[in-house]
């Protein structure tokens, strides 16, 4: 079988799935740059207002032109309603409004691409000699020969080396982790182009990498050492373009196919939240598109849109649904507090099918029953499920060093539960962990805290594959000491182990009485 | 020092320089590897012998591989390498040439266009207007050095104001990000514009100064924040003023003194820039960030290399090729090398002596990462064995006394890497000893005048 794979790797062209890649912007430079869709749906037009007779004489020096524009929706974005404008014109002089109204269309036009005018993209300098220098692989044959496989980096049994994520075995192709039959292959991805603050580049992956000890061990609520059952590997970092999101999607994309390529579970962690839309098209690259649901874990829902740049940790989710890699019926969304969506946003997700779960729901449902309605629908019909965790759902009590934090967000205790149980319930086949800026936070506990998250999908990984997929399953050892039957379901096990103890004393007492 | 030893030194000087030309021009394979090398084919030696192997590999590497590696692992090796050369170029078929912008956007030029004054939203006078309450505020609304506040062009006009600070918050740094937080934090601590105790002036008596908010920025693209800032940085020269920018990451140094050279022509004034880096990246794949700045500059000619000069050189930037081409472009640098050598005191002496005799006007430019990391922790790109604060701002102090200041600019404060604040401070301080040097000169007092009182107790 591992033959079998490896060669279907080797001999193969590695293709975008069965998909013809979208046409190419003519605005683009280069034959194929990478299929960003520059069309936006969503640009939605405000309906014209009627403006009443009383106000005719203050309109009396616009041209028919610029009456028409006052009565736009570009007029409403500064003069607000009907109402406000017909305030706003009964405080002006015909000729101010005339200003008024010159001065709006002059900003209007201005806020707009105008061909000539504007650059319709971010030039790079393609005459670099080393233009591609950031991503250049390095080959194999520079360093000694060895094997396929893991590498251990510690002289003693694996540990002393360098730290690795949870002080795993390195592997850094493909035919690494083919060779060692990979379960999961943990990726830092140093993008550091979010907002907010700006420190989820190689500090975080690096951080991540010394606070990132419990992934990978025993889980003592379930008694699962995850790396005792699992083949889990350090994948390294994958190269960015910290000058430009955009640039950096395609190579990320590429890397995290390579993991799912060989069936592995990538593990996505450290930088900003773009990196969403290359992870789960990754994923959509080898499990075709509309395949594969999205769980989003955070306090924004990121899925803005009609900004003038087509990715950023504000847009991923809006990116994959209009690619089309992911319909927006398979999305899931836990956690979400921060000041927007406004109520369009919300009724758009609800016209899309969209499964949210605000804190608002967990303040009037409660934890428990949201804990399991999330569960239940990441579960359905067996459905391959990425989960990508924005370390911004968790409250800034436990991750204060984020881009950008929202207080009121879920525990450290909720959000290993929830964790664990999707990759343990669920068919999880990616994960990532974003927004990690650890120099807001001194004292380490953000980096820690997010070790422990991956730690609980690593367990639950784990008990996925030996079976351990009951709901809320939780060690019957470690849940209980069972010296009494406080909370009345221990009577089946106090019972057995009276036998076990009487029926050893009968023992006893017959060999010395055969004595 | 006698002519006779200058005339020797240039001489030595000239044939150490010189005979190197560019490095990896060639590597001549030596004899005792050559048998090895013998089994390449011609393409693989040339590969070799013209240099451009040691892209990838260290020459020291290199020979060890050549003694040690059989025929088929050679050639091998030889091969994997000249696949690496042959992808590092640009391919239209393959890379993505330039970042695709969506054009639909409704708001294409995110919040770059100041508000014209048919809609804002109240009226009042032109003039910088104080957002204090009280008569001798203690606290408040925070702007640099408690300074009124100016928004329009008209209001610096109307003031006839001297100094206009300004915030350019981008964060694009090549170190670490946070320079974006550098202008709230250096208005938040207010030690800016505080008396001068060599001259006894208070900046804020002595001229009219104020905060001129941020200029806006795309905090995705440093390409697309270039030209707002440098025809904002124009406008508000245009009337007079000063601009002083607070960065944003050292990026901003070009649209800042392109801005500048906007009204007065490229080429007619002097740049001098504290740096531990000299941000002359020739090569890269971008077309400006904060290791092109100064690069970018004297490439376009918006200030010539002998009227600039860098002090405090020695980050991973500074390598031979770098300092030769900034040889080449008659930059004056100085490294913290010749620092070793001669000493903070003589080395300061020759710096002001070349601004003396340099243009009569000068753009002074403060990365931060010139200062030591114990005076300046919060530095973006830090580099240990820096210049101290009371070296760096008396140099400043002068220079903005001494010669007609255009501009300045001090860049890549990353405040999170410093919970003391002392890196803010010390950005103050640094800002405040160009605001004090032109107070120095509007009064007409000598660039290094020192009060007599401030001098000596004058108790027998």
């Amino acid at each position: 079988m591992k033959a079998l794979l490896l060669s279907a790797i080797l001999f193969s062209p590695l293709s975008l799935a069965n998909e013809e890649p979208p046409d190419t912007p003519g605005h683009v430079v280069g034959d194929q740059p990478y299929p960003f869709d520059t069309v936006d749906p969503r640009v939605e037009e405000k309906p014209p207002i009627e403006l009443p007779e009383s106000v005719a004489p203050r309109l009396e020096r616009l041209t028919p032109e610029e009456i028409e524009f006052l009565k736009s929706g570009d007029a409403r974005s500064f003069a607000g309603s009907a109402e406000d404008t017909v305030e706003e014109l009964e405080s002006r002089t015909p000729e101010e409004v005339k200003a008024w109204v010159n001065a709006m269309q002059d900003v209007v036009s201005r806020k707009r691409y105008k061909e000539g005018r504007d650059a319709p993209h971010i030039p790079f300098n393609t005459e670099s000699p080393q233009y591609n220098a950031w991503r250049l692989q390095r080959p194999r044959s520079l360093d000694p020969q060895r094997e396929a496989g893991p590498v251990e980096l510690g002289r003693y049994d694996g540990r002393g080396g360098p730290p690795t994520f949870g002080g795993l075995p390195l592997a850094l192709s493909q035919q690494d982790l083919v060779a060692g039959e990979v379960d999961v292959a943990i990726l830092g991805a140093p993008l550091n182009m979010g907002s907010g603050w700006r420190d989820s580049g190689e500090r975080a992956t690096v951080d991540l990498r010394l606070m990132g000890w419990p992934m990978g061990r025993q889980d003592q609520y379930v008694l699962v050492e995850a790396s005792d059952v699992l083949e889990i590997v350090d994948y390294g970092d994958v190269a960015v373009d910290n000058n430009s999101t955009e640039r950096s999607m395609r190579h990320v994309r590429d890397i995290v196919r390579e993991i799912a390529e060989t069936g592995a579970v990538p593990m996505i962690v450290g930088g900003d939240h773009s990196l969403e839309y290359p992870n789960v098209a990754a994923l959509a690259d080898v499990y075709g598109k509309e395949n594969v649901s999205v769980i989003h874990f955070d306090s924004h829902y990121d899925a803005w849109w009609g900004g003038s740049h087509l990715i950023s940790h504000g847009y991923p989710v809006y990116r994959l649904i209009l690619e089309g890699h992911v319909r927006a019926a398979d999305y899931i969304q836990v956690g979400l507090r921060s000041q927007g969506p406004d109520p369009s946003g919300f009724e758009w997700m609800r016209e899309q099918g969209m499964r949210y779960h605000t804190m608002a729901e967990i303040e009037e449902r409660g934890w428990p029953a949201v804990l399991d309605r999330v569960v239940a629908e990441a579960s359905e019909e067996g459905r391959k499920l990425h989960i990508s965790f924005d370390i911004d759902v968790l409250d800034p009590a436990f991750m204060p060093a984020t881009g950008t934090p929202v207080p009121g967000g879920l525990t450290m205790r909720e959000a290993i539960t929830i964790v664990r149980r999707l990759c343990a319930e669920s068919n999880v086949v990616g994960f990532d962990l974003v927004e990690l800026h650890p120099a807001l936070d001194p004292t380490y506990k953000t980096s820690l805290n997010s070790a422990h998250i991956v730690k609980a999908c690593l367990t639950g990984l784990a008990m996925n594959k030996e079976g351990l997929t009951a709901k809320h399953y939780l060690s019957p050892l470690s849940s209980e000491h069972a010296v009494d039957d406080y909370f009345g379901d221990q009577q089946q096990y106090l019972d057995a182990t009276q036998a076990e103890k009487d029926a050893a004393e009968e023992k006893a007492d017959e060999e010395e009485t055969g004595e | 020092m006698t002519p006779g030893y200058v005339l020797i030194r240039t001489l030595i000087v000239a044939l150490l320089a010189f005979p190197f030309g560019q490095a990896f021009a060639e590597w001549p394979i030596p004899d005792d590897l050559s048998t090895q090398a013998a089994t390449l084919s011609e393409e693989q030696l040339n590969f070799i012998t013209s240099g451009d192997i040691l892209k990838f590999i260290p020459e020291r590497q290199l020979e060890h591989e050549l003694a040690t590696r059989d025929a088929d692992s050679l050639r091998n090796l030889v091969n994997d390498l000249m696949s690496l050369a042959a992808q590092m170029g640009y391919d239209p078929g393959r890379d993505m040439g330039a970042a695709p912008l969506n054009l639909a956007a409704k708001n294409f030029h995110r919040s770059t266009i100041p508000t014209p004054a048919p809609l804002r939203d109240f009226e009042r006078e032109p003039g910088p207007f104080s957002v204090h309450r009280y008569v001798f505020p203690q606290s408040g609304v925070p702007t640099f050095g408690g300074a009124k506040v100016a928004i329009w062009p008209e209001d610096l006009t109307a003031g006839s104001v001297d100094v206009a600070i300004i915030g350019v918050p981008n964060n694009m740094g090549s170190g670490r990000r946070d320079s974006g937080a550098g202008p709230d934090a250096m208005r938040a601590l207010n030690t800016i514009a505080i008396p001068d105790v060599q001259s006894l002036v208070n900046p804020l008596e002595a001229l009219s100064v104020v905060d001129y908010g941020n200029f806006s920025i795309d905090y995705l693209s440093i390409e697309r924040t270039v030209s707002h800032v440098a025809g904002m940085v124009a406008e508000t020269a245009g009337t007079g003023a000063i601009p002083m920018l607070v960065g944003g990451d050292t990026s901003m140094l070009y649209p800042g003194v392109k801005g500048i050279a906007e009204n007065r022509g490229p080429g007619t004034f002097g740049l001098l820039h504290f740096s531990a880096h000299p941000d002359v990246e020739r090569f890269s794949d971008h077309t400006i960030s904060d290791r092109q700045a100064i690069f970018r500059l004297l490439d376009q000619g918006i200030v010539k290399g002998s009227d600039t000069i860098q002090v405090g050189l020695r980050g991973p930037g500074v390598d031979l090729e770098t300092l030769r081409w900034l040889r080449e472009q008659d930059v004056r640098y100085h490294t913290m090398a010749e620092f070793q050598r001669h000493g903070s005191e003589r080395v300061f002496k020759r710096i002001l002596r070349e601004a003396d005799k340099g243009p009569d006007a000068f753009f002074v430019s403060i990365d931060v990462s010139v200062l030591a990391p114990a005076d300046m922790v919060a530095a973006g790109r830090i580099t240990p064995n820096g210049l101290s604060i009371r070296e760096v701002t008396r140099a400043i102090r002068h220079v903005c006394a001494a010669k007609d200041i255009v501009g300045f600019e001090i860049t890549d404060l990353a405040p999170m890497l410093d919970l003391s604040r002392l890196s803010v401070i010390h950005a103050n301080a640094a800002l405040n000893a160009c605001l004090v040097g032109i107070a120095v000169r509007k009064k007409g007092l000598d660039p290094d005048y020192i009060h007599p009182v401030a001098l000596d107790h004058g108790q027998r």
